[in-house]
């Protein structure tokens, strides 16, 4: 059932494009305001590119996760899938883990433009960049992904994800940008894997978190 | 019925001012002074307690908010929404009293201490909490909501203290560490303060739920 659900949830994008496209167009005009707002030399810039790029890869998640259940929203599509014999906590899983794929993708995409209007001349190691992606997505997406879920039902719902996801998503910001220091200056892997356990801690308590309460945010 | 005509909370409220009166007289005269922090050390019979407080009531949000969702019944989403407003209050004061502390003893009103820092994020939390609540729309899915938002922030302050305390390891001056060596004039007043403290909130709390159980029962009845 899970499968049905994810596939779902791609095949929707797939057809309309709506998530990927928002967020990667949001992604570019963040980039911009970031290098005029930072107009300084790229040494200074090196410094704060881990907070930057987690600043816009929170932005633009919150973008995302609005559009994936706004379009739920739509002909009370949520309320025809929440009356299918469906465990609810598996179309919580099946929400994170499409959020994830989403987000991933547009950073792919959002990377080479980030590091080339900021001029920043990074050599980093291909795959432990990867694994910080990942991470850092599973994390925001999986808090992401509960608080959406109930925020998309009530009233002000655009203003009500972004102030109860950004506190709640703190240690992962903390973590990831921590991290990503760590990848940037090219440190040992141990160094900074402390920083990926707590991203890991979060994510696992999150994920069982999710899957168990979400039968409740689904109720009608 | 009156809450305070029941003799028994009457007795209570009465104890815990004497209580108060005694505490903040023994803080002033009875306490030493500390040596380089004197009168801004004082403040830690009030800061500590209070931060004890906003947290054993944000933990009380959660106990309740799970409660209220196994059994759907609205004394818990009272509980719960009683124990969030006193919580976010109690922590409205620890960060001003913190402050106050930290401006002469480390030089600048705000650091980035772990503590002090889960208790600003938690702050935030609840200030989304309740927008949910005056804004939410539909009352009973807002009152299940709350209450996840209340589980769902509890669980989060071990993590956010974690990352905190690693993200700012040289911040570790903080008082408490060295609690254990004070001497009994110091740990008396404190743990009496604490306790004084503890009891203060709970009979705030229930308070609150009595209110809020009368605003229901008007609700229900059309006054």
């Amino acid at each position: 059932m899970f499968w049905t659900l994810l596939k779902k949830e791609m095949q929707i994008e797939l057809r309309s494009k709506e998530i990927s496209v928002s967020m990667l167009a949001f992604g570019l005009t963040v980039i911009l305001t970031f290098a005029f707002a930072f107009n300084v030399s790229p040494i200074i810039f090196k410094t704060f590119a881990p907070g930057l790029f987690w600043i816009m890869i929170l932005f633009i998640a919150v973008l995302g996760l609005h559009r994936m259940y706004a379009y739920e929203k739509d002909f009370d599509a949520f309320s025809l899938m929440v009356s299918a014999p469906v465990d609810r906590g598996l179309i919580f899983l099946a929400k994170w883990v499409s959020g994830v794929v989403f987000l991933f993708i547009t950073e792919l995409l959002i990377v080479p433009p980030f590091l080339l209007f900021l001029q920043l001349n990074l050599v980093l190691n291909v795959y432990q960049g990867l694994l910080l992606l990942l991470m850092g997505n599973l994390g925001i997406m999986v808090i992401g992904s509960l608080v959406s879920g109930l925020a998309m039902r009530a009233k002000m719902s655009e203003v009500l994800l972004p102030i109860l996801l950004f506190p709640l998503v703190s240690p992962i910001i903390i973590a990831a940008t921590k991290a990503t220091v760590g990848l940037v200056n090219r440190s040992p892997f141990w160094q900074w894997q402390i920083w990926v356990l707590i991203m890991g801690t979060f994510i696992v308590i999150f994920a069982i978190v999710g899957y168990t309460i979400f039968d409740h945010i689904t109720e009608e | 019925m009156r809450f305070f005509a029941d003799k028994k909370n009457s007795v209570w409220l009465g104890l815990v001012l004497l209580m108060l009166a005694i505490d903040m007289w023994v803080v002033v005269t009875y306490t030493p002074m500390v040596p380089d922090q004197h009168w801004a050390q004082k403040i830690f019979y009030v800061h500590v307690p209070v931060a004890w407080t906003a947290f054993l009531s944000y933990f009380v949000v959660m106990v309740a908010g799970i409660l209220f969702l196994i059994k759907k019944d609205y004394y818990w989403d009272r509980v719960g929404l009683a124990a969030a407003e006193l919580g976010t209050m109690y922590t409205t004061l620890v960060l001003i009293t913190g402050p106050i502390w930290a401006k002469p003893i480390w030089g600048k009103p705000w650091i980035w201490e772990p503590r002090l820092t889960t208790t600003l994020i938690l702050f935030l939390v609840y200030i989304g909490y309740f927008m949910l609540r005056e804004f939410g729309g539909h009352p009973e899915r807002v009152a299940r909501y709350a209450a996840i938002i209340g589980i769902v922030a509890f669980v989060d302050v071990p993590i956010i203290f974690l990352s905190v305390k690693f993200w700012s390891p040289e911040i570790q001056s903080h008082p408490q560490i060295e609690m254990v060596a004070q001497p009994h004039r110091i740990l008396i007043p404190f743990f009496y303060s604490l306790i004084t403290f503890t009891l203060l909130y709970i009979i705030m709390l229930r308070f609150r739920i009595h209110i809020l159980k009368l605003k229901h029962e008007e609700a229900e009845n059309g006054l």
